[in-house]
């Protein structure tokens, strides 16, 4: 197959096919970068929380009232949650991991208040919390019932002992065993770190130490109670809604505020970046179409105004693959350029995204994806006319019109 | 004239159908989606006290850790909130002409037997009375508390029209009592519908949050030590094992506006929170260099981000994906117009001037834009509906207006006739000889 005339018909219309060429480089800028901001969204969505978020849920109770003992109710309410078939623990909790509300705190492997700067989500809990979220213990042991101790007023005590996550226990002593170490507050108060959980996700999203935890035996005053409760599984549903009939039918002077699947809380934290994957997706789907129907369109209609001269080709002797080798190697030309372009384009505007907003780098691996699919596309979209081409009968040749 | 031009565009389009609906198609898909992100976008960027714009400010003191700022990614910010001791000294002045500090809490209402409700948590915000005059808050019934109400601590509420519905169905209720946390609080006003979007006199605590359930004196959650539900960060390491402690801390929790009528007023109260700042450097609080701000409401927006990077982006991807369905139409035109050359040529021949051959391929340019501009709205109509499923918190704010709609078209034609001025010049250059020759 020759190329060059095919490049010379090209440069006829050189307007045509520049425009065409635009429009594949433009679809490369925009697909590879919305395809990298669409990966790093997915995986930061998907990366492992390290807890059993499907079968859980948590339940907020409110109390209120002169004659509202929180001490009393939150173990009243525990019993009875734990005491229900297919629940599998119940712990209360002072937040709710990957809801976007929560407390942290610095702590130091020094007692030097300025050296105390390493930032920790702080979860206070009962013994039960492990198994209630389900986090791997790596290391030693989780507290002991006698260790729990219900604060009575907003306090600034520092427990004697802690149980860490593997992360925070590298900020704060980088590769040395951590187990039995102390880790001050800015007070002056130490504890003792008595476990050390494999992983799991804190409070934030989006916020860097996300994996740095620090979990102390304390369950939080009132008059607000928080439970995590962790079913077999299959039986979350059911058993969330046995739960909220029973609290709220309790005689106590409080309010159940809300009881809801820990999935759903995740969910939300994670709803502007579902966003932007939705919006992104549909943009590059319909981006690919629009240029994939915009090559047919233009092919078909060359065919069309082709004709005679088709016609005439198959009569001094083209065969059907010549004619449609031709269009497919006219388009692959395009394709090619168009992606060279593109290929420039899309780094220049991911370099400038990256610049302007908090987005990571992009990626080439996308660029190259890109290339490849456009490619694929391309030859695809221009089979159809190209075929219709080839159909075309020698006999038009010797028609006038 | 315009008729037969309307006639021979119609005429033209059914001539190539495909590549017709292939051009309203790629225009009506990036009008679409354009529209789809930029209303998205007008409705976190939007100031919903923009005619109060010039007189409310958020008032900002720099206590931080002289270590670390309060954003490590933008050190130069000072906390967005204040602190309680702080908030007490600013409430002294009496240089703006109203001010409020306040901050978000929560309490059970027990609706009592009668309405067969169980006792519920409402969102509760703790301010002043000059908080609904300063933000033009409508009211249904009655009117805002008295600043005796704000001085004494009085156990009286203000609803909104949804608690009030809610409790009391709707009626007037100003007079009667709710119960708060068993407490008893006289209803004093009742608000109207009134949802800013987005929230801009509490971004802290979310941008996009439905407006409080009731507003209560903010002296009130004071004596009552009610703990806050929105954001409070502390940085001091210092004790706080009680209220007290909590109140005198450097722990940041509260929001403070100011209104000052004119540039005058605002060099004084900044004069003011300057010269504070300073007397209580000598005391051996804000460590920090002077940073006190005074921020209107958009430029406080602004400051805090109200509009994520994400939507800019989207609506940056959405043009370029617009840009691409505009190249496509030009390449299409261009092919058809120059595939309709002859007839152009025996129309030339036959008498048209250049000027009659312009203005038919711009009508035919012009109905493509309509056709892309009305199809665009039915596809930003059904993003839209998209992202409300996706999102429940933008429910009702997200939906295409005239303005949106008119937009829409507006851009639609423009791009059409942007699309179309290269393709209809080519076609009118045609020397009518070429083209009556090879017939």
């Amino acid at each position: 197959m020759e190329i060059r005339p095919i490049l010379s018909a090209m440069l006829r219309n050189k307007t045509g096919a520049i425009l065409v060429g635009l429009q594949i480089a433009l679809t490369l800028a925009v697909s590879a970068n919305a395809v990298s901001i669409i990966m790093q969204r997915v995986e930061k969505i998907g990366r492992p929380t390290g807890m059993d978020t499907h079968n859980s849920f948590f339940v907020q109770s409110y109390g209120f009232g002169p004659k509202y003992d929180h001490k009393d109710t939150i173990q009243r309410d525990l019993d009875m949650i734990r005491s229900i078939p297919g629940v599998v623990s119940a712990s209360a909790i002072s937040a709710v991991p990957l809801s976007g509300s929560g407390s942290s705190a610095t702590f130091g492997a020094e007692a030097d208040p300025s050296k105390v700067t390493i930032e920790g989500n702080l979860y206070r809990t009962d013994e039960e919390a492990l198994n209630m979220l389900g986090v791997k213990l790596a290391e030693g042991r989780f507290f002991r019932k006698e260790e729990i101790e219900y604060l009575k007023t907003q306090s600034s005590r520092f427990a004697p002992v802690i149980v860490i996550t593997r992360d925070m226990a590298k900020a704060l002593f980088g590769d040395e065993p951590a187990l039995g170490r102390q880790v001050h507050d800015g007070l002056g108060q130490s504890a003792t770190v008595i476990g050390i959980i494999d992983h799991m996700l804190g409070a934030w999203v989006d916020w860097d130490n996300l994996t740095q935890i620090v979990f102390v035996p304390e369950v939080q005053q009132g008059p607000v109670a928080r439970y995590g409760v962790r079913t077999e599984p299959g039986m979350r549903d059911a058993i969330m809604a046995e739960v909220e009939q029973k609290l709220a039918g309790a005689d106590i002077q409080r309010a159940i505020t809300h009881v809801r699947s820990h999935d759903e809380f995740i969910e939300r934290s994670y709803r502007a970046d579902s966003r932007m994957v939705a919006f992104l997706s549909v943009i590059v789907g319909l981006i690919f179409a629009v240029t994939a129907l915009g090559i047919v369109g233009l092919a078909s209609f060359h065919v069309g105004v082709r004709r005679k001269q088709i016609g005439t080709r198959r009569a001094v002797g083209a065969r059907k693959i010549d004619i449609i080798r031709y269009f497919m190697v006219e388009n692959w030309l395009l394709t090619t350029a168009g992606v060279a372009m593109g290929a420039l384009l899309a780094f220049a505007f991911g370099q400038w995204l990256s610049a302007m907003y908090s987005l990571p780098r992009l990626d080439p691996m996308y660029v190259v994806l890109g290339i490849v699919l456009l490619w694929v596309l391309g030859q695809l979209a221009v089979f159809i006319p190209a075929r219709r081409a080839a159909a075309i009968p020698p006999a038009i040749a010797t028609r006038t019109v | 004239m315009l008729t037969y031009n309307l006639r021979l565009a119609f005429k033209s389009l059914r001539r190539t159908p495909g590549i017709a609906a292939l051009m309203i198609g790629a225009i009506g898909l990036g009008v679409g989606v354009c529209i789809t992100t930029l209303t998205v976008w007008r409705l976190m960027s939007a100031n919903p006290i923009i005619h109060r714009n010039d007189v409310l400010y958020s008032v900002t003191l720099d206590n931080w850790d002289p270590n670390n700022p309060m954003y490590a990614r933008s050190p130069h910010l000072p906390p967005p909130q204040v602190t309680y001791r702080d908030a007490m000294a600013m409430y002294a002045s009496d240089i703006p002409t109203r001010k409020v500090a306040m901050r978000k809490s929560s309490f059970v209402l027990d609706p009592g037997q009668a309405q067969g409700m169980k006792p519920y948590q409402v969102i509760t915000r703790l301010t002043n009375t000059d908080f609904f005059p300063m933000f033009d808050v409508p009211f249904l019934f009655g009117a805002p508390w008295s600043t005796d109400a704000d001085e004494g601590a009085q156990q009286v509420v203000v609803l909104s029209k949804e608690t009030n519905t809610k409790v009391f169905g709707g009626q007037d209720s100003v007079g009667r009592t709710i119960q708060l946390d068993g407490q008893d609080y006289k209803v004093v006003g009742v608000l109207d519908e009134w949802a800013p979007t987005p929230k801009f006199y509490d971004v802290t605590n979310g941008a996009f949050e439905e407006p409080e359930d009731l507003y209560l004196p903010f002296s009130v959650g004071i004596r009552l030590e009610m703990p806050s539900t929105g954001n409070t960060n502390c940085w001091r390491n210092q004790t706080l094992n009680t209220w007290q402690e909590f109140l005198q801390s450097d722990c940041v929790w509260i929001q403070y506006w100011v209104e000052l009528p004119n540039r005058e007023r605002v060099e004084q109260y900044q004069n003011f929170i300057d010269n504070y700042v300073r007397e209580q450097k000598r005391l051996g609080r804000f460590e920090r260099p002077l940073n006190n701000h005074l921020r209107r409401p958009d430029e406080w927006m602004r400051v805090n981000e109200v509009v994520r990077d994400d939507n800019r982006v989207l609506v940056g991807l959405s043009f370029m994906f617009l840009a691409v369905c505009l190249l496509n139409m030009v390449g299409l035109l261009l092919t058809k117009f120059l595939g309709g050359a002859p007839i152009v040529g025996l129309r030339r021949a036959l008498g048209a001037s250049r000027g009659e051959i312009f203005k038919q391929h711009m009508v035919e340019v012009g109905v493509i834009g309509i056709g892309g501009g009305l199809l665009g709205i039915v596809i930003a109509a059904l993003g839209l509906f998209a992202v409300r499923n996706l999102h429940d918190n933008y429910d009702a704010l997200t939906r295409l207006d005239v303005p949106m709609g008119l937009i829409a078209l507006a851009i639609a034609i423009a791009s059409g006739v942007l699309a179309g001025v290269y393709p209809t010049w080519r076609v009118c250059r045609t020397q009518p000889a070429t083209y009556l020759k090879t017939q």
